[in-house]
């Protein structure tokens, strides 16, 4: 681990340990089901992927574990303890952080201040120590703009970054932006949605290495929605596949791909066998 | 045109108007202003080569601030006041004099700038900040000194400065809409006028400490916040606009109505308060009068028409507040409002519990106009429900846009701009027309017809509406982010920059792999 590796508080849990455990999770919007009758678990250290076609409830289920939605039905339970109907911010301070699939960052505001706002659960000061401006709330504010700062360092953008405007940032450096903001509210499990969407191939590659590092050297957690399957064979602990908001298969990597109904519901019935060649041959390209 | 003489002129146009108006020796007051303005915007357009070529750009542009200052008094003194009326009070030489006295500061102050404005970022901030305080603190005994009378107008002007700067809090920084805000300025002021006069039975030969029910009025206020803002959690944009407009009603009318206040148990219909004689809380619409003045020792008890104490004190409490909205702004709150504002739900989803957040961007809003409220209500000596209507939440709203949405400079100056259009410029303004009318138009006009239709529709003070619409219109086509938008400016504008050049790189490396 290099000296720069911000820390992250270890919960104490041993690898293998199920983090997150999601059982019979539902949503219905009206007579729409979003997501029907899901169990999924991930356990500390994995690297997880969800994949599925458009609309198939991939986000749907991302909201759910990160409280914008309640489930309609089922339990959530993250770390011991049940999060189905907690607020977003209650689940993020217990220890759930998140990234979005249209990149969401506080536009006008900093790369510092948008890694401080992550940091906001994590920091105690009150509103009558504020305005007295208490020695600890000074020194919070120091250390909390130091730790902000290696977060900069450590995502790749560096402190030079710092007084931008997030709005001003490119493509590729919101998406890392937006990955340290969600590093800043020290997340057990970190679910990231479509990491690399709209990146070109050399971002893509960059950005699939950092997910592997984030697990290594942080500890963390990750769970992915994404469309690339290069990124998702190539880094992924365990590949769930939704599909009309039912999980249709799950497996390593290698059991998914093969999966007849996975290929059915990418590419439709015929012609799978094809397709399957394909993206084997694709894959293998990559590896070698 | 160098750029010191064309900022010279700029800031010089805008202080004739003033001028020309109030003629005398204002061009004293407005060449300090004009003189120090100039080389500040002339700062930020000019990269300095060394200090002494700052310090002469400032004078320069400062001496031609002046130099139109001087025309300016002549033009008034020679041309509007015969015009209007009124003999030449001053000879030439005597309006030469105010002229020349207002070039020498106006480069002075220029000067003074250009010096400061060279140094690091520290002693810059400083030392503009101690030639503002400078001015605040000379301003009333200047004004007393060249008889110009604004201090009781800057006194009342001020307190709106403090409501703009909390309603900033809500609109600004939370980025809620609220068009009812005048409510907290009333209820701070309700809470002290009930505590300071004989209102509600308080002995008046010994009132309570001014200084104890200011902190009572702006707690009172604050927790109002709270309770207003409560109802309005689950609403958006135009519809939480809606309900704050209501509340900004209710209030009043509720003033205006607890005349006859009495409390019975709902059951048995026992009368608990009010038994003997239904109290009278607020006085209704003839409010409640007299509410007595701090006391402070060596100054001793306020006094009406002494403007000095009112003053240093509108001015002390206005730096409390800048003071304590600094600090807020730059902590964990702060940065939750802003995040709340760009986006609720990456806000929320990044652990700002978002109830929390707004409840207390309305209660701290609310906090400060507490503190205006209570200033108002003393200084005035008297309330009464009509001085709160809807007109108040708006021209506040209207100070906050025009200064610069969350920027506290601008707001400010938004502020002063505003008011002292409205309270002071407008008024002198339709007091000369009315002059020159008399005097120079009417008598020329036979018909009489013509004469009344001229008389009763050429008067600004009519106009007071229609300029702050236009005004507003214009603000928001040309400069809708107001006039001092972002303190950030400079930084983002290269990083801007800096961005684009970083995308072209990774855009032109891409194709390579």
């Amino acid at each position: 681990m290099s000296a720069q590796v911000p820390s992250i508080p270890s919960n104490g849990s041993v690898n293998g340990n199920v983090l997150l455990e999601a059982k019979g999770v539902t949503k219905r919007f009206g007579g729409l089901v979003a997501v029907n009758n899901v169990d999924f678990t991930i356990t500390q250290g994995q690297i997880a992927s969800v994949i599925g076609p458009n609309g198939a409830g991939k986000t749907t289920f991302f909201n759910m574990i990160t409280g914008i939605y309640t489930p309609t039905e089922g339990t959530l339970t993250f770390n011991g303890s049940s999060i189905a109907g907690l607020k977003p911010n209650q689940i993020t301070a217990a220890g759930i952080g998140r990234t979005f699939q249209n990149i969401r960052l506080f536009a006008n505001m900093t790369a510092l201040e948008n890694v401080l706002v992550g940091m906001h659960t994590r920091l105690k000061a009150g509103l009558a120590p504020i305005l007295l401006q208490t020695p600890a709330v000074v020194h919070e504010e120091v250390r909390a703009r130091e730790r902000a700062l290696q977060l900069l360092d450590y995502v790749g953008l560096g402190r030079r970054i710092a007084p931008a405007a997030a709005r001003n940032l490119s493509y590729g450096d919101q998406r890392r932006l937006e990955v340290a903001r969600a590093l800043a509210t020290e997340p057990k499990l970190l679910l990231l949605d479509e990491p690399t969407a709209g990146m070109n191939p050399l971002e893509t590659a960059g950005m699939t290495t950092f997910i592997r590092r984030l697990r290594d050297e942080l500890g963390l957690t990750i769970l992915l929605i994404e469309h690339d399957m290069l990124v998702v064979m190539g880094i992924s602990d365990r590949v769930s596949v939704l599909d009309h908001g039912t999980k249709i298969a799950e497996g390593t990597p290698r059991e998914v791909q093969s999966s007849p109904q996975v290929i059915e519901a990418y590419l439709g019935q015929g012609g799978a066998e094809e397709k399957l060649a394909q993206m084997k041959e694709r894959s293998h390209a990559r590896t070698a | 045109m160098s750029p010191a003489v064309r900022t010279g002129i700029s800031a010089g146009l805008l202080a004739v108007v003033v001028v020309l108006l109030f003629g005398n020796l204002s061009g004293v007051v407005l060449g300090l202003l004009a003189g120090a303005g100039a080389a500040i915007l002339l700062d930020s357009r000019v990269e300095w080569p060394n200090r002494n070529a700052a310090i002469v750009g400032g004078a320069t542009a400062g001496a031609v601030a002046g130099l139109l200052i001087l025309v300016g008094q002549f033009i008034h003194d020679l041309f509007l006041m015969p015009l209007a009326g009124q003999p030449v009070a001053t000879a030439p030489g005597s309006t030469l004099q105010a002229g020349l006295i207002a070039v020498v500061l106006a480069a002075l102050a220029g000067a003074a700038v250009g010096a400061i404005v060279t140094q690091a970022e520290r002693p810059r901030q400083l030392g503009l900040l101690g030639l503002l305080v400078a001015f605040v603190i000379l301003f009333p005994f200047l004004d007393q000194q060249i008889q110009l009378g604004w201090t009781p107008t800057v006194i009342s002007v001020l307190i709106y400065v403090v409501l703009a700067l909390g309603l900033n809090i809500v609109v600004g920084y939370a980025g809620l809409l609220d068009l009812g805000y005048a409510a907290f300025f009333a209820i701070g002021a309700y809470t002290t006028g009930l505590l300071l006069s004989p209102q509600i039975g308080i002995n008046w030969d010994h009132p309570l400490s001014f200084w104890l029910v200011i902190w009572i009025a702006a707690a009172v206020a604050g927790l109002f916040g709270l309770i207003l803002g409560a109802p309005t959690l689950p609403l958006r944009g135009d519809y939480l606009a809606i309900v704050t407009l209501g509340f900004g009603e209710i209030v009043p009318i509720v003033f205006r109505n607890l005349t006859r206040v009495e409390i019975k148990e709902p059951f048995t219909g026992t009368c608990l308060i009010g038994c003997d004689k239904a109290i009278n809380l607020t006085g209704g619409e003839a409010g409640i009068n007299p509410i007595s003045h701090p006391w402070l020792p060596l100054v001793g008890q306020f006094r009406t028409g002494q403007d000095l104490p009112w003053y240093f004190l509108i001015v002390a409490i206005i730096a409390l507040t800048i003071f304590l909205i600094s600090r807020l702004r730059n902590s964990r709150l702060g940065r939750a409002w802003t995040a709340m504002r760009e986006d609720e739900l990456a806000a929320s989803s990044m652990g700002i519990d978002i109830v929390r957040t707004k409840l207390l961007a309305f209660a701290m809003g609310a906090t400060f106009s507490g503190f205006g409220g209570a200033f108002f209500a003393s200084y005035i000596s008297a309330i009464f429900p009509g001085v709160f209507d809807f007109s108040v939440s708006v021209i506040i709203l209207c100070m906050v846009i025009l200064g610069g949405l969350g920027n506290i400079t601008g707001v400010i100056l938004g502020g002063l701009i505003i008011m002292m259009s409205d309270r002071l410029f407008l008024p002198q303004l339709a007091t000369l027309v009315k002059n020159i009318l008399n005097t120079s138009v009417l008598p020329t006009i036979a018909d009489p017809a013509m004469k009344d239709f001229v008389a009763t529709s050429v008067d600004p003070s009519q106009f007071r509406l229609l300029l702050f619409g236009l005004t507003l219109v214009i603000m928001m086509l040309v400069r809708p982010e107001g006039l001092i938008p972002n303190v950030r400016r400079r930084a983002e504008f290269h990083e801007a920059e800096a961005g684009a050049e970083a995308t072209v790189a990774t855009e032109a490396k891409a194709p390579a792999k």
